[in-house]
């Protein structure tokens, strides 16, 4: 503002002290010398203090929760979507890339044999691969696998003390049953295994909170690796 | 706990409901905070975020990728708390107790503070504060729900207009005059009871 007696509207000055005004600089210099506007600019600047945000409360995300789900539908993909949303779609196309890897495996086009050089996992399991299980009965294991999977999938609050023991009986085993399938060369069943003995950890070590735990589950994206197992089992009842 | 919202979109879009719960925990504070500010109580700002999750559930399936979750459920929220706020002023069935018509209220002011206090003995602070809530109360009650949502969500929650501007779906420069016409009216509705204030 080049004139000193151009005042600013109401407006203007709203502006200026919600900090949404492109000509701050311009109106602070006149606010100095002009008293009229420097009143009502002062005027607004008490308003918005006395409309300071008042504090929200916290909403109960447990009860909202609750009462939310009641209402939800599990939703079935429209068949547009199932392309690349839906790991049942996609079943077969993965079912045969991973049984033609496999068939593979088994008709002795084996990578190395069993050289576990890279062996982390089964290290870090220590003594748990003490736990002496019959290596051929991995179908089981498998079996087992998938039915506490299925189980833990569908349980939204803390697991029952059956789940948790059967999910510890399954880690004690799975760490041998790895370092089998190694040492057969077995790479794609020590893989799914690995990916087992993982949410099998997490399942053992789940915390005491119902909240927690579920919300670790829920990340560990099981489905896919109930996928992985049925795709094993599949396999393995073929030979 | 990695997974993000578009994940966990996804697994409820395959059947799996109880992965909103994710997105749930993740924005349901924001949304009921944004809707308290629109419809100023509790149990209103509860009923719109639950209005707003369940409707964002049921549209899941037209969530774009490109988007971020939080903007998308906020919008909608936004939509209901206003609606919500619309109807009633219609409805004129909602009445916040002892709250003072729109028309009339700059007018009467004062003779409204005056009222509240139908709280005996108690401490004058108190009375003071019960006051200023009431006359807060009221000085809000003269603004449309445009206007208060453009107001609460600039000035309370620090939105930029653009922002506030997109998810009312008008023009930014609406938004602004929103806000104007806000402050005016507050201002105005106080001035009676500051006393010297240019008005
Ligand atoms: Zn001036």
């Amino acid at each position: 503002m080049t004139h000193p007696q151009v005042h600013f509207t109401e407006e203007e000055l709203i502006a200026y002290q919600l900090h949404d005004s492109t000509d701050e600089k311009a109106i602070r210099r006149h606010l100095e010398t002009c008293t009229p506007c420097a009143e009502l600019s002062e005027s607004i600047a008490e308003t918005l203090r006395v409309f300071s945000a008042e504090p929200v409360p916290e909403a109960n995300l447990e009860h909202n929760w609750w009462r939310l789900r009641g209402s939800l539908p599990v939703l079935k993909p429209a068949p547009r979507r199932l392309r690349w949303l839906d790991w049942r779609w996609i079943t077969p196309t993965a079912a045969l890339a991973l049984t033609a890897l496999l068939v593979l495996d088994i008709t002795g086009v084996r990578l190395h044999p069993a050289v576990p050089a890279n062996d982390v996992a089964i290290k870090s399991q220590g003594p748990l691969t003490d736990t002496p299980v019959d290596p051929s009965s991995v179908t089981t294991h498998l079996d087992t696998a998938e039915r506490l999977l299925t189980e833990v999938n569908h349980t939204t609050g803390r697991l029952d003390p059956t789940t948790r023991e059967s999910a510890h009986t399954l880690l004690l085993h799975n760490a041998v049953y790895i370092q089998t399938a190694r040492q057969q060369g077995n790479f794609a069943q020590a893989s799914v295994l690995e990916s087992l003995g993982r949410v099998l950890t997490t399942l053992d070590h789940e915390p005491e909170a119902t909240e927690e735990g579920w919300h670790i589950r829920l990340s560990m994206n099981t489905n896919g690796l109930l996928f992985d197992i049925r795709i094993l089992r599949q396999n393995d009842h073929r030979q | 706990m990695g997974i993000t919202d578009k994940e966990a979109i996804k697994q409820v879009l395959t059947g799996d409901r109880d992965a909103y719960r994710i997105l749930m925990d993740r924005h349901f504070q924001f949304v009921f905070r944004v809707a308290f500010r629109i419809t100023g109580n509790q149990s209103d700002a509860e009923d719109v975020a639950q209005e707003a999750f369940l409707k964002a559930y049921h549209k899941l399936d037209t969530f774009r990728q490109d988007a971020t979750f939080t903007t998308w459920i906020n919008r909608i929220a936004m939509n209901i708390a206003i609606n919500l706020m619309e109807r009633r002023n219609r409805d004129l069935t909602h009445h916040a107790s002892g709250i003072a018509e729109d028309s009339n209220f700059a007018r009467d002011t004062r003779q409204d503070t005056r009222q509240v206090p139908d709280h005996k003995a108690g401490p004058e602070r108190l009375l003071l504060d019960r006051e200023t809530i009431t006359i807060r109360q009221a000085a809000m009650s003269t603004l449309t729900p445009m206007e208060r949502t453009a107001f609460t969500l600039r000035h309370m929650e620090d939105f930029g207009i653009p922002q506030i501007a997109d998810a009312l779906n008008i023009p930014a420069n609406s938004a602004k005059q929103a806000v104007f016409r806000a402050v005016a009216k507050l201002r105005r509705a106080l001035a009676p009871l500051a006393g010297g204030l240019r008005g």
